[in-house]
């Protein structure tokens, strides 16, 4: 699943150990989550729907096929 | 296309979870030293003793403590670690049992492999750590 979450996190100035810190988890994952290699469970794309401010389906986009 | 933001770097929740888990890593693995050092200089190893059993798995309980750590380190870091270091896990499992079988076959054949146990154990391991760092990388 594609995501704005690099394009947000650099509009705040912030790496990606700073992002991972403000919410809970590693750089690891966050570099997974940006690079598409790993989709949230629920609990982690509110977290960052909240931190961002914007609501998931803004952050997230689904594949083009899924239903 | 990477910038200043981009780095490698751990983050400070990094850094304190992975020092919380080596902290205990390392006790366990030092407690193992030591009682394998014990075992191999009082545990009369060679004797004929029935004691002799004893002492030789005196090393597991500091290895029970490992065990310990890595499953409190399974309880500290997120969704995504815990995937990876799953998959590593079933990896070293895979490997392990696919290696003993083989062994339990040559053994039915007749052929005798001596520190089979180790052989297997060696196998589990690098099965773990293969598939660990291959399944960070993807």
């Amino acid at each position: 699943m594609k995501n704005s979450l690099k394009v947000l996190r650099e509009e705040r100035g912030w790496t990606q150990g700073a992002l991972a810190d403000e919410l809970g988890v590693s750089r690891q994952t966050v570099n997974a989550l940006e690079t598409g290699r790993y989709d949230p469970a629920l609990p982690l794309a509110f977290r960052i729907s909240r931190l961002f401010a914007q609501p998931i389906e803004s952050i997230f986009t689904p594949p083009a096929d899924a239903h | 296309m990477t910038n200043d933001l981009d780095t490698k770097d751990f983050s400070a929740g990094d850094r304190a979870r992975s020092r919380a888990y080596l902290r205990e890593f390392w006790l366990g693995i030092a407690a193992y030293i030591l009682v394998l050092v014990v075992v191999l200089v009082w545990g009369n190893m060679d004797g004929d003793s029935p004691w002799r059993f004893v002492w030789a798995v005196l090393p597991v309980i500091p290895a029970l403590w490992i065990v310990r750590a890595i499953l409190r380190h399974m309880q500290r870091v997120d969704d995504y670690q815990r995937l990876i270091l799953l998959r590593g896990f079933a990896g070293g499992f895979a490997v392990a049992m696919i290696v003993s079988l083989t062994v339990a076959f040559l053994e039915i054949a007749g052929l005798r492999v001596p520190g089979v146990g180790w052989v297997i154990y060696g196998a589990g391991m690098l099965g773990w750590v293969v598939t660990g760092t291959v399944s960070a990388r993807r």
